[in-house]
């Protein structure tokens, strides 16, 4: 018994340690409670460890046009402007069957979409956006980004209800 | 106990600083309604977030602020800046008036602001008015540029409307304030 304990408890102890250090977590359900429900749980270490390893890869993909590169000096300074301004509603339009809410609270942008058969939710941690910003060669650093979702724990990214869809990724 | 109530109250500052920063952070603000499509935007922005934005668009905007006037708009920015100082002189005056059969175009200087209207058919169409301060800053660079940072730097001072365009379908607004929209 003693021996089964000690068997279990590495594994317990080793999930407990990844989980502990973060997960990101992809809900899909769609047809309603009736429907598919597809959860994918991805450890932040597992990613940001595949992501570390094969960067070179994924390379090519992630780098941004020169032309566009330009400006990633001013939007790097935007964002940095938005996150040292107070909060506040940014934009809010309401037309007869939808409404878009932007807000700065705190370091988060939130974007609230309300239509006659649409929910969306989004926030957007604002140093989530500056990781995701590509470096002086127009290269988007995969491990940056992961780190910083490292930083973002405990926050609901997107979650989309369309009829008897709902989407949800949040990172715990 | 002296020691104390001060280093409570150093406390207090503390905290309160960035609060009472925040609180003089002005905004600009502007509103476009549309009744008959019931439709209503509201952008609200940080004045500092706007003067960084402002250098997002290199090709408009010329050596960091700086807008191309040119001649292709029918005058040279060097004469309307000629103008614009001889005006100054003179004080409240009308700058514009245009009569047609259908359409009425005015634009005067009365104090520190520029009105502009426009009347179609008797019915007012458009109403802007633009404090001359921001026209004075806009009108400070040499050449045919014109200066956004000045005129960004003189809206940090101003507080109120700016422009105000009122038609029959559609009201615009922009102010400043320190006021940040909560909805």
């Amino acid at each position: 018994m003693v021996k089964l304990a000690a068997v279990l408890a590495v594994p317990l102890a080793l999930l407990a340690t990844v989980a502990s250090l973060g997960v990101v977590v992809v809900d899909v359900q769609e047809g309603g409670p009736d429907g598919h429900r597809i959860m994918v749980p991805v450890p932040l270490v597992f990613a940001q460890a595949a992501l570390a390893a094969g960067p070179i890869v994924a390379e090519e993909e992630l780098r941004i046009p020169d032309e566009a590169l330009e400006h990633i000096g001013i939007a790097r300074e935007i964002l940095d402007a938005l996150a040292a301004a107070p909060d506040g509603v940014l934009v809010h339009v309401q037309e007869p069957d939808e409404e878009v809410i932007i807000r700065k609270v705190g370091d988060k942008l939130v974007v609230r979409v309300h239509g006659n058969e649409e929910e969306v939710s989004v926030n957007v941690p604002l140093s989530l956006a500056r990781s995701a910003l590509p470096d002086s060669d127009g290269r988007i650093s995969t491990v940056a980004m992961a780190g910083s979702l490292g930083g973002v724990r405990f926050t609901d990214l997107v979650e989309v209800h369309d009829g008897n869809d709902h989407v949800r990724i949040w990172v715990w | 106990m002296k020691k104390s109530f001060l280093a409570g109250v150093g406390l207090a500052a503390l905290f309160l600083a960035p609060a009472a920063a925040y609180a003089e952070t002005p905004w600009i603000h502007v509103r476009v309604e549309e009744p008959e499509k019931q439709s209503k935007v509201a952008v609200n922005l940080p004045l500092s977030v706007v003067e960084v934005a402002l250098e997002a668009a290199p090709e408009i905007i010329e050596s960091k602020g700086k807008l191309k006037f040119g001649e292709k708009h029918g005058m040279k920015l060097e004469d309307v800046r000629k103008i614009w100082a001889e005006l100054a002189a003179v004080g409240d005056a009308e700058l514009v008036s245009v009569e047609e059969k259908d359409e009425t175009i005015k634009v005067w200087r009365q104090g520190d602001q520029v009105h502009v209207r426009v009347e179609e058919k008797g019915q007012e169409e458009v109403r802007v008015e633009v404090p001359v301060s921001l026209v004075d800053a806009l009108l400070s660079s040499e050449g045919d540029t014109v200066n956004i940072k000045a005129a960004v730097a003189e809206l940090q001072k101003k507080r109120g409307d700016i422009v105000t365009v009122s038609e029959p379908d559609t009201t615009v607004r922009v102010w400043i304030d320190e006021q940040n929209a909560q909805e």
